[in-house]
């Protein structure tokens, strides 16, 4: 751990955070929360955890920041709240000063950094780290517990971003404009050099958000990266031409269609893994099907294949989302 | 060597306080999305440096190609929605 | 060869420092967005790619490392194209929503 690094970086993240609370116009609070999440990732990095670093990145920086810009753009401006609410703000206060001394006198508690005998690394993952390649073949062991000793959690994880995607489709989809309508008037906006650089680097966005899904094994990345990034291109794209053309690309069809194609995979593979004779989700029986590879090679194919999965289903939810947020349900101009 | 680095890793997050000042400063919000994208770009580099310390620089070049590309979209998505809401100040002043 | 990519960094961190003071202290937004798009650019190309020379000299030029430096120069690359370009769209965007520039006040007798 790099200590100055961490250190200064955890204090711009204080005041990034003040900040965000201090601001009254809610894009000033939206742009500052963005520099929270880049730093947050910075301080991953020093901690060498290095995947939850890229999905800090991916989606907090990246994705959130665009979500967030998308609700204020079709809402408010500016919070609006009663004048007087000083009892309010005393009984929250009051809230916030037990629960954080409890949350407080709990860390004393807790083992001490890195203690050889704490519970985190005696028990399981001892066993982990040092079996992970003899029996999956792969160097990578967050991908492989996430996906091979941990496959259940991985799937139901799949599900949570189906589902939210499912819920925020059906809370906002209408097809007649609402009397209240709060959407300012859209003036179009055709910006030749924002579509040259887009032109540029789409397509190399996906190209390495499909490097990032396929070698999750050997370098940070993985199934779930990988996916928000080429969710990422496809608002790009979006944002950088015609809501209607991005459309034309991929429709509510076919949105729907992958979002759910994804979780079929994943779960698919464990169903296969039923039928012949194992497990669900026992990847060491595939080697009956798939040619020419013995059971420990079995499964670290079988986690690619739900890696891709997992990458499909969540790069339709994000774009899917950035589609019913920033038209307000209707699918017909956006941001 | 670590040292260096390790020296040139906190110059450049001092070197960020000061862009962050501006942030706090700015009297439109405009000048914030700007100060916040030069932090972004910086912090490509102190992922870099961080994996120089650690030796490890194969691992942390993935990061940091994905952050070079989100912070593009962001920066681009939040730019384009001051086309359509021109509101630069609240009528209620910015800071509370 | 390390004393050339200690030179590229030194270099790319006083660009940055100039970035830092000149967002801080220019009078007007659209001079701020020159400082903040055009130097510090070139500050993070300059550091990367000695970054990218401190690293080929560290692991005795074996082929992983050209590996690791051709995924250096492509984020060089993605910078190059992308950063300018946001600060354009930013500077766009002001100027759609009517920023004023700076005028220099003239001198009392």
């Amino acid at each position: 751990m790099i200590f100055g690094l961490d250190a200064l970086s955890l204090v711009l993240i204080l005041i990034c955070a003040i900040l965000a609370l201090y601001i009254k116009d809610l894009m000033g609070s939206v742009i500052v929360f963005g520099a929270y999440s880049f730093l947050m990732c910075v301080v991953w990095t020093c901690n060498a955890a290095v995947d939850v670093a890229f999905t800090e990145a991916a989606v907090g920086a990246g994705v959130g920041t665009v979500f967030l810009v998308s609700t204020i753009y079709n809402t408010r401006r500016v919070d609006t709240y009663r004048k007087n609410r000083v009892l309010k703000q005393l009984f929250m206060f009051l809230v916030v000063c037990v629960v954080g001394s409890i949350l407080l006198k709990t860390i004393t508690d807790l083992p001490h950094w890195g203690d050889a005998q704490a519970p985190a690394n005696t028990h399981v993952s001892a066993y982990f780290l040092e079996n992970s390649i003899a029996d999956t073949h792969v160097p990578n062991v967050v991908t492989s517990v996430l996906a091979d000793y941990r496959g259940f959690d991985t799937m139901f994880e799949t599900c949570v971003v189906f589902v939210a995607f499912i819920a925020i489709f059906a809370l906002l989809r209408t097809r007649k404009i609402p009397a209240k309508d709060l959407t300012p008037p859209h003036t179009p906006v055709d910006s030749l050099i924002i579509k040259v650089a887009s032109h540029l680097m789409i397509p190399f966005m996906q190209l390495f958000a499909l490097y990032v899904v396929a070698h999750g094994h050997y370098s940070p990345g993985g199934g779930f990266q990988g996916g928000v990034i080429l969710g990422a291109s496809l608002i790009l794209l979006a944002i950088s031409y015609d809501f209607e053309r991005a459309l034309e690309y991929l429709n509510e069809k076919k949105i729907i269609l992958f979002v759910a194609l994804g979780v079929l995979i994943y779960a698919g593979i464990g169903v296969i893994c039923f039928f012949l004779g194992g497990n669900f989700l026992d990847y060491s029986v595939l080697s009956k099907i798939l040619p020419a590879t013995d059971t420990i090679m079995a499964r670290s194919h079988a986690m690619l294949g739900v890696e891709v999965g997992v990458a499909l289903t969540v790069m339709v939810s994000m774009y899917g989302i950035y589609l019913c947020l920033s038209s307000n349900g209707r699918m017909d101009k956006g941001i | 060597m670590i040292g260096f680095f390790s020296g040139v890793g906190i110059f450049l997050l001092l070197n960020i306080i000061l862009v962050f000042i501006r942030a706090l400063k700015g009297p439109t919000v405009i000048d914030r999305l700007l100060s916040i994208n030069v932090i972004g770009t910086k912090c490509i580099n102190l992922i870099i440096i961080a994996g120089i310390i650690f030796n490890r620089l194969d691992m942390f070049v993935d990061i940091a190609i994905g952050y070079g590309l989100l912070n593009y979209i962001a920066a681009v998505a939040t730019a384009k929605f001051y086309h359509h809401n021109k509101t630069l100040v609240p009528p209620s002043g910015d800071l509370s | 060869m390390i004393i050339l990519a200690i030179a590229l960094i030194v270099l790319g961190l006083f660009f940055f420092f100039g970035t830092s003071i000149g967002i801080l202290r220019l009078p007007d937004f659209y001079s701020r967005a020159h400082a903040a798009g055009k130097a510090d650019t070139l500050s993070t190309i300059l550091i990367i790619l000695g970054c990218a020379l401190f690293h080929l000299h560290q692991a005795h030029y074996d082929l992983a490392s050209f590996h690791v430096m051709a995924k250096l120069f492509v984020i060089i690359g993605f910078v190059f194209i992308g950063s300018p370009t946001a600060t354009h769209a930013i500077m766009d965007a002001a100027s759609a929503a009517g920023v004023e520039h700076w005028q220099k006040k003239k001198d009392k007798k």
